[in-house]
């Protein structure tokens, strides 16, 4: 089956023709028949990429005022005489929505409806910023492929299997019942993905496995996967809370916020932008939030780098421990994301001290493995460390297949 | 038709508010003012807001680049070719504005708008002038700018409905909450503000307590985050001491009758925080000093 994977933002939207099917699934030998991306829609001048399995690559630049115009030119680039990879849009079998934040009303990717849309929408308090652009997504992509299934696939459908002890804050209930004020969680494709191809790289049965999931990239959190499920994650309400990241702060006492807003009298939304864009790796070393960037100027003595990047790893130990604690126990533990995948340091530092736990690491491995997927524990280690690459696209793919197939999941 | 260039007319407290807020809602942004100098003045001075809403975790350095990099100034109208609309932010009075109006209407093509923004001045006087009087319309935006989330549009008599569409969808790309209100001197926020600020320094000429403390009482009685006299400052009292005039004149409503205090420090020179001295003292930042007028 042929899936149109959108993943819509305020400005931008990233897609990926994947063919996709059950034994292509077992085999994992799912196909990318084309990926790009639309930035900077609505602006002057937008910038247009898109690359085909063939070996074609265009990057242009174009107005695209709106994202149903974004949709159009994706459309046209996928049925190119020359460079698509398709003959007509009817060849597109179903269309896979990233949509963040499905609330509590879904713990699965829901084929939409009238009334998923309803509840989709209902969830835009939860997560004002983002679910709006996905919804902006699925309207205009079914106006233009009204024949064709979409699907949204939930950031926050793999958390729902936490227990309540573990979701609820310590607020008063009536906060709970009354706004749904309770974790969440996010990043939940990524983390289903990489549990499950551990399963397929480690060949073994997720029954009765203690995992942990690190996803560091742009936005990091991390899961407690038991028997494959989820049942604690790092990430909240919102994805504030948790690890430190590179613009946002993370775990903090929630108690400094008021603190700041009395002593520099700010307003609500001067707060929101001290959390989310101010602080994390940025806040602390002064001098940006790419990682590649503060490991540079860490190595050149730049003290703030190297102490954003000792809080960073820091923050990640500590949950290790937690969940160890939460799970009883850990088996392995998952590195994925762009700064999971491509720092052999953090790495490093982030499983440094955890020998107690069982953890053998292997730098030797750590540093032949970066960017690449495998184990950088030694064979011996009774808890084992893994770098996996994360494929959300994939999994917005595959799950949209098994829904609109016969049957479903 | 999408906006995404825009003409200001005017740097001063108002127009340097209006040209951060649009070119932080996306839109390229040419301004004019009268000389070179004015001109350096202003992107210096944009650049410096910018930088103190970064320390107020406002914006960040990364956001301040590109809001700058939208905005160009210039001592020619004529740069202002290719603006969809335009928005006049000068402190003249309605002759001013006409003229000024007569050589926009002249140098620009019937399809680009023409907004003052003011409360005080009749737009369908200032667009009378016009030879397409259609396209002007007038909006007040309150202070600072991009903080507020409410803008008020006024249709002069001639404002054509495409004009009114065009300014609504210019309140929502500042995202704002347009309230469209009826050609009336000093529309509803003037209107309201400037007998609060009357009576406030009718109080301290009466000599009941100091200006601190008229200010102290009216924001912890009811909550607000500042007092009338630092309103009056921030606004600036020259501007507010004409908008008061002007309202007298055409209402005849004696709470819009200037109190001599505010005529006296206008005299004097003091004109609030742009002159770092109103009813208080400021510091080259805005930031109140603790000092404050002593004594008539």
């Amino acid at each position: 089956m042929k899936v149109l994977v959108l993943n819509c933002g305020s400005s931008s939207l990233k897609f990926q023709l994947i063919e996709t099917d059950r034994h292509r699934i077992e085999t994992e030998s799912d196909e990318v028949m084309a990926e790009g991306q639309v930035e900077k829609i609505g602006q002057a001048e937008s910038i247009i990429t898109y690359s085909s399995a063939k070996g074609d690559k265009i990057k242009e630049t174009a107005v695209v005022l709106e994202h149903s115009t974004a949709i159009e030119v994706l459309l046209q680039h996928l049925t190119h005489a020359k460079h698509g990879v398709i003959e007509k849009t009817a060849d597109i079998e179903a269309v896979g929505h990233r949509v963040v934040h499905g609330g509590e009303s879904f713990s699965e990717s829901a084929v939409i409806t009238a009334a998923v849309l309803d509840k989709i929408r209902e969830c835009v308090a939860l997560a004002p910023l983002h679910n709006p652009p996905n919804i902006l997504g699925y309207e205009v992509a079914s106006q233009l492929l009204p024949n064709t299934p979409h699907v949204a696939v939930f950031d926050t459908a793999f958390h729902q299997t936490m227990p309540p002890y573990a979701y609820l804050y310590a607020l008063p209930y009536v906060l709970y019942e009354r706004f749904a004020i309770r974790r969440y969680g996010f990043h939940g494709s990524s983390h289903r993905y990489v549990v499950q191809r551990l399963a397929k790289v480690a060949k073994t049965s997720l029954a009765g496995l203690r995992i942990i999931t690190i996803h560091v990239g742009n936005g990091c959190s991390m899961a407690a996967v038991r028997d494959g499920k989820s049942v604690d994650t790092s990430m909240g309400m919102t994805p504030l809370e948790g690890l430190v990241m590179g613009t946002r702060a993370g775990d903090i006492d929630p108690a400094i916020i008021l603190f700041l807003m009395e002593k520099e009298d700010l307003e609500l939304d001067q707060a929101n932008n001290l959390l989310n864009k101010h602080s994390g790796l940025l806040g602390i070393s002064g001098i940006g939030n790419d990682m590649r960037e503060l490991e540079k100027a860490a190595a050149e003595g730049h003290t703030r780098a190297q102490l954003a990047i000792e809080v960073f790893c820091y923050r990640i130990r500590k949950y290790i421990g937690a969940y160890t604690a939460a799970l009883g126990g850990v088996d392995h533990i998952i590195f994925t994301a762009g700064i999971g995948q491509n720092s052999a340091q953090i790495r490093r530092k982030s499983c440094q001290g955890l020998e107690f736990l069982g953890i053998e690491f292997s730098e030797e491995r750590n540093q032949a493995l970066n960017r690449k997927e495998g184990l950088i524990t030694t064979d011996d280690s009774r808890a084992k460390v893994w770098i996996i690459p994360t494929n959300e696209e994939l999994v917005i793919a595959r799950d949209t297949m098994l829904c609109v197939s016969n049957g479903g999941k | 038709m999408r906006l995404s260039k825009a003409g200001v007319l005017g740097a001063g407290t108002a127009g340097k508010g209006v040209i951060r807020s649009l070119a932080g809602a996306g839109l390229s942004v040419v301004f004019c003012e009268l000389s070179e100098e004015k001109v350096k003045q202003a992107t210096r001075e944009i650049s410096e807001g910018l930088d103190r809403e970064i320390s107020r975790w406002d914006v960040t350095a990364g956001e301040k680049r590109l809001i700058v990099s939208r905005i160009v100034g210039t001592s020619d109208m004529r740069k202002m070719a290719g603006c969809q609309v335009v928005i006049e932010t000068t402190s003249g009075d309605l002759e001013d504005k006409q003229k000024l109006f007569e050589e926009l209407d002249a140098l620009f093509p019937e399809d680009t708008v023409l907004i003052s923004d003011c409360s005080t001045i009749c737009i369908s006087e200032i667009a009378r002038k016009t030879r397409h009087p259609e396209r002007v319309a007038g909006v007040h935006f309150s202070l600072p700018v991009h903080k507020r989330p409410i803008v008020e549009l006024v249709r002069g008599r001639f404002t054509s409905d495409a004009t009114m569409e065009t300014v609504r969808r210019l309140a929502k790309l500042l995202k704002k909450k347009a309230l469209e209100v009826l050609e009336m001197p000093g529309l509803v926020t003037t209107r309201v503000m400037i007998p609060y600020i009357n009576e406030a320094m009718h109080i301290v000429m009466e000599g009941l307590v100091p200006p601190a403390e008229v200010d102290e009482a009216v924001r912890l009685g009811f909550k607000l985050p500042v007092g009338p006299l630092a309103m009056a400052d921030k606004i600036g009292l020259d501007t507010l001491l004409k908008d008061m005039e002007r309202l007298f004149k055409a209402l005849g409503m004696f709470q819009y009758r200037p109190c001599p205090i505010l005529r006296r420090l206008v005299r004097m020179g003091h004109l609030g925080v742009k002159t770092r001295q109103g009813f208080f003292n400021y510091d080259e930042d805005g930031n109140p000093t603790g000092g404050a007028i002593n004594g008539f």
